[in-house]
């Protein structure tokens, strides 16, 4: 028999060794009887020899393998007996850790959400996402002539959906506009995807030449129509198109690929809501369409990846030009939130932070149990004495501290819960994300309880079993462990709080408050460069002549509200430079007024001039006149040097910028800027009446900088909040801790300060006697958090914009709140100690 | 009952007992109590505490096998029983017995006083 089939019959060992026993008993009982007792004599006499009957079944199961089972539940028991005796440490301790779990749990369940848990869709697990790669090249998209092709011909896919995210449409006549993704009609029938109201696409919406239709989102539905119930059959106008709604997706459809569009149109309808658009006809638009697709029964997804190569092979024959060299097929999971495949390194970065804040939680908590253990040294004494064996005491400790880390899970569980749903809700979330915790966030946190007790409860609890009442190396560790880590996440706060605040309240190098962005959308629509530039030029003039319009120019990237931006590099002596291009009109630096230091702007039409940002010219030519300079194996000559801005990214102090002039093929590409001599939205009407007036094919989007520049801030205030918090919950931990650990050391030496009292010492020597115990470990710690800090440095500098990853009023700051905190921790029970009543202390010893 | 000199069994002596009074054929542990006692002439009085947590860490082991039974007065009784590793073990354990006895009694039976 094997320890577990001996489990699964302990139930009925049990049964038999209490019928064993019984059977001993019940003879010797009549065979006393024999001998001439009566029959009370006779068990009498029995119970006197049989002796302690538990003992001798304890000993059976000891001898028999069971033994540690049955006490594990009298562990258990004995355990909730001490915890309930001490309600105060108890409470601290389950608070401190459903902290550190529950922070470790809040954030595996948002990684648990966006990347492991399947969407709620038909069969998920045979969804995949299909891309194309090349030793050069990444899109996330295919084109769409290549994934016709791929459907008609692959076999290891039994189906083939297409998503385009287009751009935001006007709907009606409103001034808000609303998300659309364009899908093939199979896509809400191959998800599975049930109605709230009227139909879905289908088969029937795969001709381009049927009227036009939209399936609205549950969410638009609510908002816009006020869940309208007779919204099916109605026609509203998408950019000024009309199109039949003939559905609503059911609240719970889980789009693919992290979209959540505000609504639906069929993929192949795409050039009747963008006139002039070119991602279906041209098979050289790349980069819009995903793919996704269905495997077909058996297929796995290498079998499926070598299909589609060898179809890939097949395509070059007839578009040699699409094909990209050595080009091969990717596919992955698809019914997932988030792919992690290619992302930014951030997973690590985060566990690193959350994993810090559990081993701070338990860090405190071993010197809380310490300073208990310090108490209780009496009680384990006299279990000792009465003979119990240090196995048998390890244990028991080891099973309340185990007690004490699942509770601080169950604890940890409804508090994850509800920042999540906060965070769901704030943030907007899909319906089908649920706070609720599945079973991989139970197992999770049960198992952090686990590793939680391990953490908190090893060392202290050996220490008591050993019995050691000298101060150990071990106690100084805590103290150093804490203070580095406190440490660490004090500067990581200070730093990344620093950082949004300087993007927050400092100069940006341009004045946004009175611009307004005309985004055309020319080349949505198609629009040829002679096109557009005759377009932008009737629109620039026609705007120039407005009482309170000043300035009026043209931008490929308009500041601060795009969402896109570009960014290239240049070494210069083996650094390499981050620089941001963009493509301006002459009037561009009045518009924004950047001031323009050196030389001049550029001439209209002039097509061989660059003008750099100060920053950008000194970094390029330290020592030398940039003005004249030919611009990087270019025929473009530097005309001038202009302010430093951070228009590009509002928290990138590091940007330099180097602004070109329009060119013929980004001309579509362009929007207009108009600063405003006064409110700016006063002009809102005019321009919008002018904009639409020239082509009224176009949909022109008018949005103030300043639109923008809360945009970005709000995003900052959001950050720093968050890090504020966490750094809040750090210092709370470190308060407990350092708490615990003082008290601990005072409680050690309570005789020694009592006696020292009555000698008549000087209650401020005694006070700098204890705590100069703890000056070496807090320096030691102090200097292994910079060293952390300081050593990841380079690696935080890519989050942290404008602050250097060494920023010393961060650093200082940390050290100074931490010793701060320490001192005030240290307080509280000095003080206590020296308000004790010496007489009665020195009587009791 | 007459109280007799309380022995105090070496380590290990108890599971020979056991064993050997096992290999007589199946037991149950009232009457293996009985049977040490009648035959150590009430010499040997086997406590219930160290009987049955010796005659489960026999069964653990492999040495006896416990098999449920009727009694002759028709109760149900644990029968202990002799496994052929138990059988090896008894003779192995008794013959080191029967050295290690008779090496004892050899030093001890050695005249005082007289170098060795």
């Amino acid at each position: 028999m094997n320890w577990f089939q001996r489990l699964s019959k302990t139930v009925r060992m049990e049964r038999e060794l209490d019928a064993e026993l019984r059977f001993h008993f019940e003879t010797l009982v009549a065979a006393k009887i024999q001998a001439g007792l009566t029959e009370d004599e006779a068990r009498r006499a029995a119970r006197l020899e049989f002796g302690g009957d538990e003992q001798v079944k304890e000993d059976c199961r000891e001898s028999r393998g069971t033994l540690w089972l049955v006490s594990i539940v009298q562990d258990l028991r004995f355990g909730a007996r001490i915890l309930a005796k001490s309600t105060a440490f108890s409470v601290t301790a389950i608070v401190v850790l459903a902290l550190g779990i529950g922070v470790c749990t809040l954030a595996f369940s948002l990684y648990n959400i966006a990347v492991l848990k399947l969407l709620p869709v038909r069969d998920p697990a045979t969804v995949v996402s299909i891309q194309r790669r090349s030793p050069e090249n990444i899109t996330p998209g295919i084109p769409y002539a290549s994934i016709a092709y791929y459907r008609d011909h692959a076999k290891s896919l039994s189906a083939v959906m297409e998503t385009m995210h287009g751009a935001p449409l006007v709907l009606n006549q409103d001034e808000r506009r609303v998300s659309a993704t364009f899908v093939s009609s199979n896509y809400f029938s191959e998800l599975g995807a049930a109605a709230a109201t009227g139909r879905l696409f289908d088969a029937a919406h795969d001709d381009a030449a049927s009227a036009p239709v939209c399936v609205l989102s549950f969410r638009l539905w609510q908002r816009q129509f006020d869940g309208d119930p007779t919204i099916v059959g109605k026609s509203i106008r998408l950019g000024g198109k009309p199109a039949t709604v003939i559905g609503v997706a059911a609240e719970s459809f889980a789009s693919l690929g992290a979209d959540d569009p505000d609504l639906w149109l069929p993929i192949l309808q795409h050039p009747y809501f963008v006139e002039g658009s070119k991602p279906l006809a041209d098979p050289n638009f790349d980069g819009l369409i995903k793919m996704w697709g269905r495997l077909a029964p058996g297929v796995s997804r290498t079998g499926a990846e070598q299909e589609l190569l060898s179809l890939t092979n097949q395509l070059r024959k007839t578009y040699p030009s699409v094909i990209w060299d050595h080009e091969y097929i990717v596919i992955t999971p698809g019914a997932h939130f988030l792919s992690l495949e290619g992302g930014p390194p951030i997973l690590p970065f985060v566990a690193l932070l959350v994993f810090l804040i559990l081993a701070i939680a338990c860090a405190n908590l071993s010197g809380l149990l310490l300073a208990r253990g310090a108490g209780r040294q009496r009680e384990i004494q006299l279990r000792f004495d009465l003979g119990a064996r240090k196995v048998r005491v390890f244990r028991q400790l080891l099973t309340e501290n185990l007690l004490l880390g699942l509770l601080g899970s169950i604890a940890a569980l409804p508090l994850s819960y509800a920042v999540l749903r906060l965070v769901l809700v704030y943030s907007n979330a899909p319906a089908w994300m649920s706070a609720l915790p599945d079973w991989r966030v139970f197992l999770f946190t049960t198992a952090m309880g686990f590793v939680a007790a391990l953490l908190f409860g090893l060392l202290p609890t050996l220490r008591m079993v050993r019995r050691k009442k000298n101060r150990s190396l071990w106690h100084q560790f805590v103290v150093c462990a804490q203070v580095g880590a406190s440490c660490a996440l004090l500067i990581l706060s200070g730093l990344l709080v620093r950082a949004t605040l300087h993007t927050l309240y400092s100069d940006p190098g341009f004045a946004y408050e009175q611009v307004l962005s005309i985004d055309p959308g020319m080349n949505e629509h198609g629009f040829a460069s002679a096109q557009a530039t005759a377009y932008l030029d009737q629109l620039q003039n026609r705007l120039r002549p407005i009482p309170g319009v000043i300035s009026v120019s043209i931008v490929r990237i308009p500041p601060l509200v795009n969402d896109m931006v570009m960014n290239t590099s240049i070494d210069v002596a083996g650094r390499s430079i981050l620089i941001y291009p963009n493509w301006v009109s002459p009037e561009f630096f009045q518009t924004m007024q950047i001031p323009l230091l050196r030389g001049r702007t550029f001439r209209n039409g002039e097509k061989d001039a660059v003008i750099l940002s100060q920053s950008l010219a000194r970094k390029r030519w330290p020592s030398e006149d940039p003005i004249g300079k030919q611009w990087e194996k270019s025929n473009l000559v530097v005309v001038g040097v202009v302010g430093n801005t951070r228009a590009m990214e509002l928290n990138n102090t590091d940007a330099t910028e180097i602004y070109y002039p329009p060119a013929a093929d980004n001309i579509p590409e362009m929007s207009v800027l108009v600063r405003a001599a006064g409110d700016p939205k006063t002009l809102t009407p005019a321009l919008k009446a002018i904009a639409g007036s020239i082509d009224s094919g176009l949909r022109p989007t008018i949005t103030p900088l300043t639109a923008g520049f809360r945009k970005n801030v709000a995003q900052a205030e959001q950050f720093a909040t968050i890090i504020s918090l966490l750094g809040g919950i750090a210092i709370f931990l470190a308060v407990v801790g350092l708490l615990g650990l003082v008290s601990f050391a005072v409680a050690q030496r309570t005789k020694e300060i009592s006696i020292r009292l009555a000698l008549g010492a000087n209650r401020i020597e005694i006070f700098t006697a204890v705590l100069r115990r703890f000056a070496w470990p807090v320096l030691l710690g102090l200097g292994a958090g910079l060293a952390i800090t300081g050593g990841f440095s380079q690696i935080l500098r890519r989050v942290l914009y404008g602050i250097s990853g060494l920023d010393p009023i961060s650093y200082a700051g940390a050290v100074t709140i931490l010793v701060a905190i320490l001192v005030a921790a240290a307080l509280l029970p000095i003080r206590r100690a020296l308000q004790l009543d010496i007489a009665r202390i020195l009587q009791s010893e | 009952m007459p109280s007799s000199p309380k022995f105090e069994l070496p380590q290990g002596t108890l599971d020979l007992l056991i064993l050997r009074v096992a290999a007589l054929g199946p037991i149950h542990g009232y009457a293996i109590a009985q049977r040490i006692q009648v035959i150590s002439k009430e010499a040997l009085q086997i406590k219930q505490g160290s009987l049955y947590p010796a005659l489960h860490r026999l069964e653990n082991k492999k040495l006896l096998v416990a098999e449920w039974g009727p009694t002759e007065t028709g109760r149900e009784a644990k029968f202990y029983r002799l496994t052929a590793k138990g059988r090896t073990q008894l003779q192995t354990e008794t013959e080191s017995w029967e050295r290690l006895s008779e090496i004892v009694s050899m030093i001890l039976q050695h005249p005082l006083g007289e170098p060795s």
